[in-house]
């Protein structure tokens, strides 16, 4: 099974081919930091109000840190216990991804704060901005859950492997990271940011396999140990995603202040409540909020994205291709 | 459930700032809704033009003559112009209708108002308002209210847009109206490439497109008489070329763009083709340029006959870039058997090389030098030769080193032609008379950024006029896009837009005189371009055509040039030139924001049988715009609507074919494969080659993953395990 210990290293028969799928799909995706353009949205960030300015300022700050946590979680328990080598390979290549994710906000934020003393301040955000430092610490009291965990023998042992996953693909990629990158779509929609805003669309579509393979992770363990899954779990996810709902919504208020047109604190509580509905829901557990969500602007990353390219670069090409020439195939 | 935001007006006496500020709120959430209810994209609209006018209204603008007068103060229009406007003041702003804004989507008054509108220098509050604009195009190409009136009205109807340039500058104080720039590629020596990249700055900073072509310049290895070291070949100088480019910003408007043709048998081809990856050597990489192929009849027979192909240091074979047909087979040839080239390799892998890069990059566009060259009214004297393309892929013209080829262009919107279930023919051949008298006015009217640009334009007086909404045509008349019906009527509007625009400049030759260079076309040997397709000229219309150009001659050497149309196609509110529809949801990214589009003849229909459910539009967004999938509805629908992804492209090919003898230019042609293959992309496009295409432009793919969509209710998943036993499951659930 999934979670047996051990390091099994045999990829034929292969048990979990959907792994591999996943695998060779994100090897078509890749992306690089040199293809986002960051100074165009220098100009942007000159024009803007104190209040915007201290919204991106926190915002980078987050950024600067956040995808380190995951890597690091990722090295330290999840390559260790998921226990198939194609999904290995997954998790291989989610850790370059993080890498290049980790580069993309290092340039941003050099980008963006040209002062050496300001950038070295975003870095120690994480403990000295109280709703950045709850947030860390949110997530490094779910990998010390696992702290010390070698092998998952017990029932127990594993119901705190799947909590640590769930956590950081509903939780911290799929809730902390998906409100960060809505305040980014805001700015988005006004016409603003556009080289952050791509190479967010990039990220967020690194981020949404990252957390799929998690949940197919979770799937995979339900139908081969369905005992794992009982109501004390379920409470336990729904109570870890409530608290993840209120550091994300301390940080909300932290960004927003009194508002700004379009952007305000309780918009952004009923946008995570919505998502956080959709998380549980994804994890067949009732969901917990009934909030609808309140940014029509979110709507237009779920669409295609059909650029000019005299304006930017598209984002939807492909990496590897495959095949030979050939003069007689259907097109 | 239809959601049409209501718009909460209230009190007469509220605060100024904050209903302006309520108003935009309004906008932004009208416009975010569009996709519930299309009818949302009006109401934002008009909105918008409020909004517009009010802002117009602080600086003292309320009718058109009030507006020259404060763009001129301001030092943005020419003395003429506001000369013209204020000996006319009273018949001009009569000729403004309010109501016209009506007809405006959200997206295209959104673009007007962000980019076209002209602003104060320092407040950067609009100084016109959207007919305004429109007025003040018309009038900085008039030199009277009748013909100012004439193309007003073409616009204000959104039957007829002159390109980007021409609405950015018509009565400007430079007045660079032209959308393209072709430059020859400089020649093999250093002072002649860094005078190219001057040449290249100052036509892109006026908003011009640059092809450009770089096969005269040696490749890598060939020796370097002058210091005895070996040339380090082309990579180098197009990275240049690259930070050049993108350091051109477009009068703030839009950053600079060029496209770089390389003959397939340069030795650096291979380099050439990596230039976009996003692997390896930065320091080989041009993140900015794009990149096309001009590629000669003798490479695709190779591939065809799986025969080797050979690669060559232009420095040893100096003339091949400027032969064709069967010159050029002959040269090649015998360049070969002297043993000249530097490398040889299977024309198939490098066949499948550019491939490759078209299925990575969507770049490394596939033109037909032969083709272009075989049929091209410039082409008759042997000197005279087409090198490459645009950057839009649908402008063929002769350059050389003293003529950098420009095309000025405008597009018909089809969709605005539409009257009671067909084309009105009569208005669509009216329209073209016009605008063909238009384009030919920029000619003269133009200021050109070099002396090569001017030299060639005035000599051959090109213009490219081409069509958008065709989509709306079919979707509208219920033609799929692979019908019999579908090509035929294509087919005929290409042929009268064709017949109409020649007779148009057969009578403005009488009128202004032949463009000088007439003498050396195919034309004055009484050929026409759709004579070099059996049976294109079938109609005596034809034959009438040609006794009269055989006394009159012509105005301009070629006329019609299907351009992408993507900003005027978004202005007009309809489908971008040719092409099919990419998604029925779609959004569009742009300077300005993004923006969701709908397509409102599908929801019409849905609508009319009860279908438009919120729930519809989960299902079609979950869908990615396509609903082949949904259970609901039904199959007559399901044909009608598909997308570009779902369509044979064979079916595109077939439309482009048929239409490209009435094209004496070309087409930018865009083709489309979700998940593209090796296989497939060359049998396409060598279908492409074989059907007599001249170009082709973006291969369109996907990507192989997608963001997660947080606006849908998430689907419930079945929990079942991507295992061996069950290997369907694991596709299903990607």
């Amino acid at each position: 099974m999934l979670l047996d210990p051990g390091m099994d290293l045999t990829l034929r028969p292969m048990r979990y081919p959907g792994f591999y799928e996943r695998y060779r799909a994100a090897i078509r995706n890749t992306w690089t930091v040199e293809e986002v353009d960051l100074h165009s949205d220098l100009a942007d960030l000159a024009r803007m109000s104190p209040q915007e300015r201290h919204l991106i300022n926190r915002l980078v700050a987050f950024f600067a840190t956040g995808d380190s946590i995951v890597a690091n979680n990722l090295v330290l328990n999840l390559y260790q216990h998921v226990n198939a080598p194609e999904a290995r390979l997954y998790l291989s290549r989610q850790l370059f991804e993080e890498a290049v994710h980790v580069q993309f906000y290092l340039t941003l934020l050099d980008t963006y704060l040209p002062d050496h003393d300001e950038r070295v301040k975003a870095f120690a955000a994480i403990e000295h901005i109280p709703s950045i430092r709850d947030k860390a610490e949110f997530c490094f009291r779910w990998i010390d859950s696992v702290n010390g965990l070698r092998r998952l023998e017990s029932a127990g042992e594993r119901r705190r492997f799947l909590l640590n996953l769930i956590c950081f693909a509903a939780c911290i990629e799929g809730l902390f990271f998906y409100g960060a990158f809505a305040y980014v779509y805001w700015f988005r929609s006004r016409g603003l940011l556009g080289g952050l805003a791509t190479g967010t669309n990039w990220v967020f579509r690194d981020e949404s396999m990252h957390m799929e393979f998690a949940f197919s992770v979770v799937d995979t363990v339900r139908a081969e140990e369905p005992e794992l899954f009982d109501d004390e779990l379920g409470e336990q996810v729904t109570a870890m995603l409530e608290e993840a709902v209120a550091a994300e919504l301390a940080f909300a208020r932290d960004l927003c202040g009194d508002g700004m047109p379009g952007m305000h604190a309780e918009q952004m509580r009923e946008y995570l409540e919505y998502v956080a509905d959709q998380r549980l829901a994804r994890l067949g557990l009732p969901t917990r909020y009934g909030t609808a969500n309140p940014f029509a602007f979110m709507e237009l990353q779920d669409v295609q994205e059909l650029a000019n390219f005299f304006e930017r670069r598209v984002s939807a090409y492909q990496v590897a291709v495959e095949g030979n020439v050939s003069f007689d195939e259907i097109f | 459930m239809t959601q049409i935001v209501e718009v909460d007006r209230g009190p007469a006496t509220a605060d100024r700032r904050l209903a302006t500020a309520d108003r935009r709120l309004a906008i932004e959430e009208a416009a975010a809704r569009v996709i519930a209810d299309p009818a949302n994209s009006r109401v934002a609209a008009r909105l918008l033009a409020e909004e517009i006018a009010d802002e117009a209204a602080a600086h003292g603008v309320r009718s058109f003559s009030e507006s020259v007068a404060a763009t001129h103060a301001a030092g943005l229009v020419q003395d003429s112009l506001a000369a013209f406007v204020a000996a006319h003041a009273a018949e001009l702003d009569a000729l403004v209708s309010d109501e016209a804004d009506a007809r405006f989507e959200y997206f295209g008054l959104r673009t007007v108002y962000d980019r076209y509108l002209l602003r104060h220098p320092e407040t950067r509050a609009v100084l016109e308002r959207p007919q305004h604009f429109f007025l003040r195009v018309a009038c900085g190409l008039s030199s009277s209210v009748a013909d100012a009136a004439e193309l007003y009205g073409l616009m204000s109807t959104l039957s007829y847009l002159p390109s980007s340039p021409t609405l950015f500058n018509s009565g400007a104080r430079r007045p660079q109206l032209s959308s393209c720039f072709l430059l020859d590629s400089p020649r093999d020596e250093l002072e002649a490439i860094y005078d190219r990249y001057g040449q290249v700055a100052r036509l892109s900073k006026y908003a011009g497109g640059i092809g450009i072509s770089w096969t005269r310049v040696r490749s890598r290895g060939s020796l370097i008489r002058g210091t005895n070291g070996h040339s380090n070949g082309i990579v180098p100088w197009l990275r240049t070329l690259d930070s050049s480019v993108a350091a051109v910003n477009q009068g703030g408007r839009r950053k600079g763009a060029a496209c770089v043709y390389l003959e397939t048998w340069h030795a650096d081809i291979e380099e050439f083709l990596e230039l976009r990856d996003n692997t390896g050597e930065d320091a080989r990489r041009t993140h900015n340029l794009n990149l096309a192929n001009w590629v000669p009849d003798e490479f695709m027979r190779r591939v065809e006959a799986d025969e080797p192909w050979s690669l060559f240091d232009p420095k040893d074979v100096p003339d091949l870039t400027d032969l064709h047909g069967a010159e050029f087979e002959r040269a090649y040839r015998a360049y070969e058997a002297e043993g000249r080239f530097t490398r040889r390799i299977p024309a198939r892998a490098l066949y499948g090389r550019m491939m490759r890069t078209l299925a990575q990059t969507g770049n490394g566009w596939m033109t037909f030098k032969d083709a272009a060259n075989r049929t091209s009214n410039q082409t008759a004297r042997s000197e005279n030769v087409i090198h490459l393309s645009n950057l839009c892929t649908e402008i063929l013209e002769v350059t050389s080193d003293a003529e950098t080829a420009v095309c000025n262009l405008g597009s018909v919107n089809l969709a605005a032609h539409l009257l009671d279930g067909t084309l009105d023919w009569a208005r669509l051949r009216a329209t073209v008379r016009t605008a063909v008298r238009f384009l030919d006015r920029t000619i003269d009217l133009g200021f050109y950024p070099t002396p090569e640009a001017g030299a060639a334009n005035r000599r051959w007086r090109p213009i490219g006029l081409g069509v958008m909404g065709l989509a709306d045509v079919f979707f509208a008349l219920r033609l799929p896009f692979d019908s019999p019906e579908a090509l035929e009527l294509s087919t005929r509007v290409a042929e009268e837009i064709a017949l109409s625009a020649y007779d148009t400049s057969a009578d403005l030759a009488v009128e202004r005189g032949r463009h000088p260079s007439y003498g050396d076309t195919r034309a004055a040997g009484g050929v026409l371009h759709p004579d070099h397709y059996a049976g294109a000229a079938a109609s005596p219309r034809w034959d009438a055509l040609r006794q009269k150009i055989a006394t009159t001659g012509l105005r301009n050497s070629l006329m019609i040039a299907i351009a992408p149309t993507a900003t005027i196609a978004s202005i007009a509110g309809c489908y971008e030139c040719i092409e099919p529809q990419v998604s029925n949801v779609f959004k569009r990214e742009t300077l300005s924001g993004e923006f969701l589009q709908v397509n409102r003849y599908l929801v019409a229909d849905l609508r009319a049988r009860g279908l438009w459910t919120r729930r519809m539009r989960d299902d079609i967004k979950r869908a990615d715009g396509s609903i082949h999938d949904i259970r609901d509805i039904p199959d007559d629908l399901k044909v009608l609507y598909r997308t570009a992804w779902e369509l044979p492209q064979k079916a595109l090919i077939d439309l482009a074919a048929a239409r490209q003898p009435y094209v004496d230019q070309s087409q930018s042609l865009n083709l489309f494969m979700a998940a593209p293959t090796i296989g497939k992309l060359s049998s396409m496009y060598a279908y492409a080659w074989k059907r007599g295409l001249k170009t082709t432009y973006y291969l369109r793919s996907r990507p192989a993953t997608r963001i997660a969509q947080t606006t849908v209710p998430a689907a419930a998943e079945p929990p079942a395990a991507c295992s061996v036993e069950n290997p369907e499951i694991c596709e299903a659930c990607q």
